[in-house]
């Protein structure tokens, strides 16, 4: 199934998700206002959720996000792994 | 350092963006000095932000019908309706180690230079992070920055007139949306130069000239042929293509 969450997020921004999944995460595609330095490390965000569980835990999403973020010196303005994780998990339930 | 100053032009979208593009390889190269420029759009256009879904937040069948540009930015931040009549945008090309590493520090400065130039026109604005400049607590300037490879890019706009039946049409709002309990709503939030002060728009971009490079050594450039070139690659090439309007 198609599920679609989107939030004000605390840091301030529009974050959107778009999942397509079963039993796992089959695609997912994450949109909105927010600001992240560099923007291709959104597609690498992307590709680590993609074949997830459908019930990975909040904690799970946040630490895949954080370290794609550390290995590309990632600066978010905005939006937080946190964010995102919640969004998705909004999305997911 | 010395600054290079391109003064106000108009251009249409693809090759307002792929010339920010093209004036960063060429800040990296060392070809240019770090710029400074201010420019118009014509046609009149709506960019969005590179994360967000184009059609989302564009309604593409009103900006056919009405003739107006769509096109996605090389930076983050929300969708912006660009007035060809009002609003005057800036863009600022640097390395980035001469602005400060944190990034709402860095916004604050150069949106700093905005409200000097609106002070300059008695109008008292204030920068609210992360990237918009408020006039009585309504916005009159969103601003947007990416960092790539050592370079820092800030455009920006500064609106001077409100045309909020079409900004409404063209944001993905339908028709039958546009009320007038919205139109007031945005009149709530939106401001612009007009409203403040009678200053023409040339005045106005005057005024930002002077605040942009005060204190500054700076020089009025002129395009070189290699970046008109390579700008008029990038726009056909990227900006006007499929796969970059429609990545999101």
């Amino acid at each position: 199934m198609i599920a679609y969450s989107s939030q004000k997020v605390k840091e301030g921004k529009i974050v959107k998700v778009e999942v397509e999944f079963d039993d796992v995460i089959k695609k997912i595609r994450i949109t909105g206002d927010f600001f992240m330095h560099p923007e291709e490390v959104l597609d690498d965000i992307e590709k680590s959720i993609t074949g997830l569980k459908k019930d990975v835990s909040f904690d799970t999403i946040v630490l895949k996000i954080k370290n794609i973020a550390k290995d590309s010196n990632t600066q978010m303005i905005g939006v937080s792994p946190e964010s995102i994780a919640e969004v998705l998990r909004e999305a997911l339930k | 350092m010395k600054w290079r100053v391109i003064g106000l032009e108009t251009h249409d979208a693809y090759l307002n963006m792929a010339l920010d593009e093209a004036l960063s390889e060429a800040v990296r190269a060392g070809s240019s000095l770090p710029v400074i420029r201010f420019y118009n759009w014509e046609p009149s256009a709506v960019s969005i932000g590179y994360f967000q879904g184009i059609k989302d937040e564009i309604n593409l069948e009103v900006c056919r019908e009405l003739g107006v540009d769509c096109i996605r930015r090389w930076t983050g931040g929300g969708a912006v309706y660009h007035d060809s009549e009002g609003e005057i945008t800036y863009s600022v090309i640097a390395p980035a180690n001469v602005f400060p590493k944190n990034i709402i520090e860095s916004y604050r400065l150069i949106c700093g230079w905005l409200v000097s130039g609106l002070e300059s026109l008695r109008i008292e604005a204030e920068f609210k992070p992360v990237n918009d400049i408020l006039v009585k607590g309504k916005k009159i300037s969103g601003s947007a920055q990416t960092r790539r490879r050592g370079i820092l890019l800030q455009h920006g706009t500064l609106l001077y007139d409100l045309d909020l039946q079409t900004m409404f049409s063209v944001l993905n709002v339908s028709k039958q949306k546009i009320t007038d309990k919205m139109i007031k709503s945005a009149e709530e939030r939106v401001s612009c130069v007009r409203n403040h002060s009678d200053a023409g728009k040339t005045e106005v971009y005057e005024a930002l000239v002077d605040a942009f490079t005060k204190g500054k050594e700076y020089e009025f450039g002129v395009w070189s042929r290699d970046e008109l070139a390579r700008a008029k690659e990038l726009a056909e090439g990227k900006y006007r293509s499929d796969e970059w309007m429609y990545l999101r």
